[in-house]
């Protein structure tokens, strides 16, 4: 039976599967997520993270099931679909030889906006970034920690209603980290969801709820406090090596 | 401003923000033509002009007088016979060999004089002009000459050369390496620079961050192309300046139908560039996949060899080559003020050439990245 969208969810996979020949990279995710909600997508490198988000943001095609984005089927609808996310990867997706509003202006530009709309969106999103200083500064020259927030402005730049980030705080000291949690958490009280992986197991703890995959299924599932309690795991750390090591 | 325009915008501002990118754009082709059009200056002076005269004449001596009189040529060392005429041109002795045939009073008299010249063909330029200069010195006093003979009315251009080239018999002439070399920094900007673009995005994962937001694959495509098509229209109006300008390089045909068929050349080279990116992850890949055709290329175009002097399986070879076609045709437009009727074979295959590269291209990159 073809399962039904329902409003509420922000992103729904169903048996969605992708092989590379003999490898199974995803096997069979089944996955919902609430509007509004933090999601944090665990697991160990290999584990099939990055193959699932490609997937659900149309960088990459099902080898078989179905997702939905926003209510949308990624199968026949890719362009809507890539208007309602905003997507961030630890390679930031920033220009380094073009200046931090020249960025802000191109990445709006492509999504459709109009110059008076960058230009308003760039102000309030630089101001909110605590970059607007850094407006004429070539990008290549931000710190790390700049960069990664100018990267989140151009992701939210045409306000989507889910937010996908890969990977979004490597490398970064921790000051920056909980800077840009912050961040996130006033995204997500504007309603926005956000689907996030990392490796940093502190960050984990933040999230509303987590998954963690393990060989291409998800092995565990459900809120920080309830997964750690079901698996008698003192924190984060120590409920990951307990899932990803059986 | 729509998203293509922003695409277009954002190329123009990273080349421009580029020194090394600029200096490559604007400064080689014109640093190239400046080093070429010192080699190409064609004031000839102190040519030597040795004479092979089996039964010397008074009619033979005159003729050689007045080669020698002019300020171009000087008397070289006397030949006595063909093959020592050759010999002293091998070893750079002599520059050109006149060889009077034993009865020439009588030709001329028939006002059909015909001289044997031996020239060095590697320097084509400068022999072809001295051929022509050679020619017109004898043809005025062929023309004194006959005026002078009793009976006969003063027939100009009573003697003709046949020229025999050591080298390079096809004389092909920097006159046609100037148009030619036009399209090579063409071929260089727009193939080159469109696979390392795209590959260089595909590096900084920028791609990615392009491919998750709404735009086609064909706005990405014409987004990449289109800035590269308008910095080889630059270069295309520089080198024709500079061909006209510094060359002296008669441009006999239309320049429309230059820019139509340099148009055509692009969607091969465009796409060519893009090709090699959606099978090359690195710059570094990207650039040996366009210089390895390049290389191909330009060796089957007839750029340096005649199409015409290639073995025949080579020659059948060339049809695949686009690069033949559009040296053939900027070769044509310039030299022979060709138009579309004249180029008509060559221009049908560029066009066939580029609709299949560039649809290819384009349907390449959206298997490979949409």
């Amino acid at each position: 039976m073809r399962p039904t969208t329902e409003s509420g969810l922000a992103v729904r996979a169903h048996h969605l599967s992708r092989r590379f020949g003999d490898f199974t990279a995803v096997d069979s995710l089944d996955l919902d997520v609430e509007a509004g909600e933090i999601f944090g997508f665990l697991g160990a490198n290999g584990a099939g993270k990055t193959t699932a988000i490609r997937m659900l943001c149309g960088l990459l095609a099902p080898s078989a099931g179905e997702a939905w984005v926003d209510g949308l089927p990624i199968s026949t609808h890719g362009e809507a679909v890539k208007r309602r996310i905003g997507y961030m990867s630890q390679r930031f997706g920033l220009y380094d030889d073009l200046r931090v509003g020249e960025n802000l202006e191109f990445y709006g530009g492509i999504y459709g906006l109009d110059s008076a709309a960058i230009k308003a969106r760039r102000g309030e999103l630089l101001e909110r970034l605590d970059l607007s200083q850094a407006l004429d500064r070539p990008t290549g020259s931000l710190p790390l920690g700049y960069k990664q927030r100018l990267a989140l402005g151009v992701a939210l730049l045409h306000r989507p209603p889910i937010l996908f980030l890969d990977e979004p705080t490597g490398g970064v000291d921790p000051v920056a980290r909980r800077a840009f949690w912050d961040l996130i958490y006033e995204v997500a009280a504007e309603g926005t969801t956000v689907f996030v992986t990392t490796h940093y197991m502190d960050e984990a703890e933040y999230c509303g709820r987590v998954s963690i995959m393990v060989a291409g299924r998800i092995q565990a599932l459900g809120t920080p406090a309830s997964l750690k309690a079901e698996h008698g795991a003192r924190d984060m750390q120590d409920l990951f090596l307990k899932v990803v090591g059986t | 401003m729509g998203p293509l325009a922003r695409l277009v915008q954002k190329e123009f501002r990273q080349i421009f923000r580029d020194p090394l990118m600029v200096r490559l754009i604007f400064l080689m082709p014109i640093i190239q033509l400046f080093v070429l059009g010192h080699a190409v200056s064609l004031d000839l002076k102190g040519v030597r002009v040795s004479v092979l005269d089996p039964v010397p004449g008074p009619l033979s001596r005159r003729l050689s007088q007045a080669v020698w009189e002019t300020e171009t040529f000087t008397p070289g060392p006397p030949v006595a016979t063909p093959s020592q005429a050759e010999d002293l041109l091998v070893q750079g002795r002599t520059d050109l060999v006149l060889h009077f045939p034993v009865d020439l009073e009588r030709r001329m008299r028939q006002g059909n004089g015909v001289l044997g010249i031996n020239l060095d063909g590697r320097n084509s330029a400068q022999a072809g002009q001295a051929l022509a200069q050679v020619q017109a010195v004898l043809n005025l006093e062929a023309a004194r000459l006959a005026s002078g003979w009793k009976g006969q009315a003063p027939r100009p251009g009573g003697v003709t050369l046949q020229p025999l080239y050591l080298y390079n018999p096809e004389l092909v002439s920097r006159y046609q390496m100037v148009p030619a070399i036009t399209i090579l920094l063409i071929t260089i900007i727009s193939a080159m620079l469109t696979g390392m673009s795209v590959v260089r995005e595909k590096e900084l994962g920028t791609l990615e961050q392009l491919l998750v937001s709404p735009l086609t694959s064909r706005q990405l495509v014409l987004g990449k192309t289109i800035p590269l098509a308008i910095l080889s229209f630059g270069e295309l109006a520089v080198a024709t300046l500079a061909a006209i300008l510094v060359f002296r390089l008669p441009l006999e045909g239309s320049v429309l139908l230059l820019s139509g068929a340099v148009f055509l050349y692009l969607l091969v080279t465009l796409g060519g560039g893009l090709l090699a990116s959606t099978v090359s992850s690195t710059q570094q890949q990207a650039i040996f996949t366009v210089w390895f055709f390049l290389v191909f290329s330009i060796l089957l175009s007839g750029f340096f060899f005649p199409v015409a002097n290639m073995p025949q399986a080579l020659r059948w070879l060339t049809w695949m080559n686009p690069m033949r076609f559009i040296i053939e045709i900027v070769r044509g437009i310039y030299l022979k003020g060709s138009g579309p009727a004249d180029l008509a074979l060559p221009l049908g295959m560029l066009a066939a050439h580029g609709v299949g590269v560039f649809s290819l291209a384009l349907w390449r990159f959206r298997k490979r990245v949409a």
